[in-house]
């Protein structure tokens, strides 16, 4: 229990110094490199909540993440939306996106739910790229995506907008917290422990199920239209499966059903990717294989490591 | 708690060809323990399953406290108060036999569960769970991860979970199986305990136990009720020694 806390307070101290550190480099590139991570660390927590805590492989995610990206871009580019009512919106289409996902996924459970989210994101990054081409810009994207206008600041500034991304990345982590203590997230937890026991308890597996789900295709939403204006461009390719892939990596690298073990799964990945990729240009079959020895000798990630779980494996929970 | 009145209507469970459960009539007595006994494959965990909405039934009904419940799902029916226990262990082993119960006692308080504060601001839930530890005798284990008890305390806390939501009809799948000679005295200690006053159904494979605790005996037999009574009287009926010399030796 308390190996728990100290590894947690740990780990929150890592994720603080990275945040810290970046603005206190002089210049762009650390703001830079950390606001990516920021971003996408959103779009992972989101995403565990669904894979860590109910348990639900979604192979669809890339769909809500590009989708939120989409909504917030045409609310402001076409339709002269502020950033932060067009960052609300990204957060209620990815919400809805993820209940209609979910209305056809769910009807299957493991494998099934695995591969429909996957077939059903793909039928969106398929749409996206030839016959919505008037809302997505087709395979060029749209580019010149805003960033917000608020207090006077100049969020075009990359320092400046960094700190907002910080206050978003700070709030959604607190939330996130707050839901997976809650009876709310315990449930979930259960669920996934066991869900034959759950419903048996009284709990409605199937409403639960899509709470999580819907809840993170809010956070996708968001974290989907942060990268948009981060990069000021969006293309189909954030709807593409391999952005799906990519979360799921950063997720099981930084130890899936733990709130802070991915935000150092997206960092680590970051990271890796900046690195690797001044030097080859096969940089993700590098990051394969770091992902192949974590799954073999760190089975609970990189969390694992701050949490004291070994190799010892979870003890069954029939 | 209030004695729940159970019954079914002519129940039928098919597995492909096989009718695991064919056409079984019978109204439990409230308030009263009924075991229920029968060679291995007879039907006893398939109609509990059908009572508790865990298999389809293929025909027949089901009747809760006077409602129809034959096509609730299962957290529907945990919520019009059936309890259940079952054969395998279902607990949640990485989580504290505390949390076991606190969950069980949230899944009972709220129907849409709070997302808004954490779990361990809910006190009354707390005391709830609390409660329930003390009457299985799991208070000194509170702390402990439930997958580390002993098979027979992890028999007690599968009880305490069907306990939590306060059941007024009890499913009991086994509840002693595989619990050791040793702590057999005080498993059935707590299930006279825990049984006061609700209407329990028991399925149980060692006689010496359901003899004493039952109120009511139903024997099954490929599927169907082939004797029904008092625990003296199905010991003394010959058509019962029959199926069950016939059958299991």
């Amino acid at each position: 229990m308390t190996r728990r806390i100290v590894g947690t307070a740990l780990m929150g101290l890592v994720i603080a110094a990275m945040i810290v550190a970046a603005w206190l480099v002089p210049g762009e590139q650390g703001v830079n490199l950390v606001s990516l991570i920021l971003v996408w660390a959103l779009f992972a927590i989101g995403f565990d909540l669904v894979f860590g805590v109910a348990g639900m492989m979604s192979f669809g995610h890339a769909a809500l993440f590009g989708v939120g990206g989409y909504v917030a871009t045409n609310l402001m580019v076409f339709h002269g939306l502020d950033f932060m009512s067009a960052l609300a919106a990204a957060a209620v289409g990815g919400a809805l996106l993820a209940f209609g996902l979910s209305v056809f996924a769910m009807r299957v459970s493991g494998l099934f739910f695995s591969l429909l989210t996957l077939a059903l994101a793909q039928m969106i990054y398929v749409l996206a790229s030839n016959r919505l081409r008037h809302w997505t810009g087709g395979l060029d994207g749209i580019a010149g995506v805003p960033r917000p206008a608020l207090l006077g600041v100049d969020f075009y500034d990359n320092r400046n907008y960094y700190l907002f991304l910080v206050a978003v990345f700070v709030a959604g982590l607190a939330l996130m917290a707050l839901l997976r203590t809650s009876p709310f997230g315990r449930a979930l937890r259960a669920i996934q422990a066991n869900d034959v026991r759950a419903a048996q308890l009284g709990y409605n597996v199937n409403r639960l199920r899509q709470s999580a789900f819907i809840v993170s295709g809010a956070y996708a939403g968001v974290s989907g239209a942060l990268l948009a204006s981060l990069m000021f461009y969006i293309s189909p390719q954030m709807l593409h499966w391999t952005t799906s892939g990519d979360v799921v990596i950063m997720a099981v690298l930084g130890g899936k059903g733990t709130l802070l073990g991915p935000v150092l799964g997206v960092a680590l990945f970051e990271l890796l990717k900046e690195e690797l990729s001044q030097y080859t240009q096969y940089w993700y079959g590098l990051i394969g294989l770091v992902f192949i020895l974590a799954t073999i000798f760190l089975r609970h990630g990189i969390a694992g490591l701050f949490l004291g779980r070994g190799d010892e494996g979870k003890g069954g929970s029939s | 708690m209030s004695a729940g009145t159970l019954k079914c209507n002519d129940i039928r469970v098919s597995f492909g060809g096989l009718k695991a459960v064919d056409g079984v009539s019978y109204e439990f007595r409230p308030g009263k323990l009924t075991g229920i006994i029968g060679p291995n494959g007879a039907g006893k965990t398939t109609l509990m399953n059908a009572l508790s909405g865990h298999a389809a039934t293929s025909g027949g009904s089901v009747i809760l406290g006077g409602r129809d419940v034959t096509r609730l799902p299962v957290h529907e029916r945990t919520r019009a108060g059936l309890g259940r226990s079952f054969q395998m262990t279902k607990i949640f082993a990485d989580m504290s036999v505390l949390e076991n119960l606190e969950i069980a006692a949230f899944a009972h308080r709220y129907r849409v569960q709070p997302f808004w504060a954490p779990a361990r601001r809910f006190r009354a839930v707390r005391e709830r769970a609390e409660a329930v530890l003390e009457e299985i005798g799991l208070f000194r284990l509170a702390r402990r991860p439930a997958g580390t008890l002993s098979h027979g305390d992890q028999r007690a806390l599968e009880v305490g979970l069907a306990l939590l939501s306060d059941p007024s009809v009890l499913l009991l799948d086994e509840p002693l199986a595989g619990v050791g000679r040793d702590q057999l005295d005080g498993a059935v200690a707590l299930i006279e305990k825990i049984v006061r006053g609700r209407t329990v159904l028991l399925i149980e494979h060692n006689m010496d136990v359901v003899m004493k605790v039952s109120d009511e005996l139903v024997v099954m037999v490929r599927g169907r009720i082939l004797s029904a009574g008092s625990p003296a009287g199905i010991r003394a009926d010959k058509a019962v020694r029959a199926a069950y010399l016939g059958e299991e030796d």
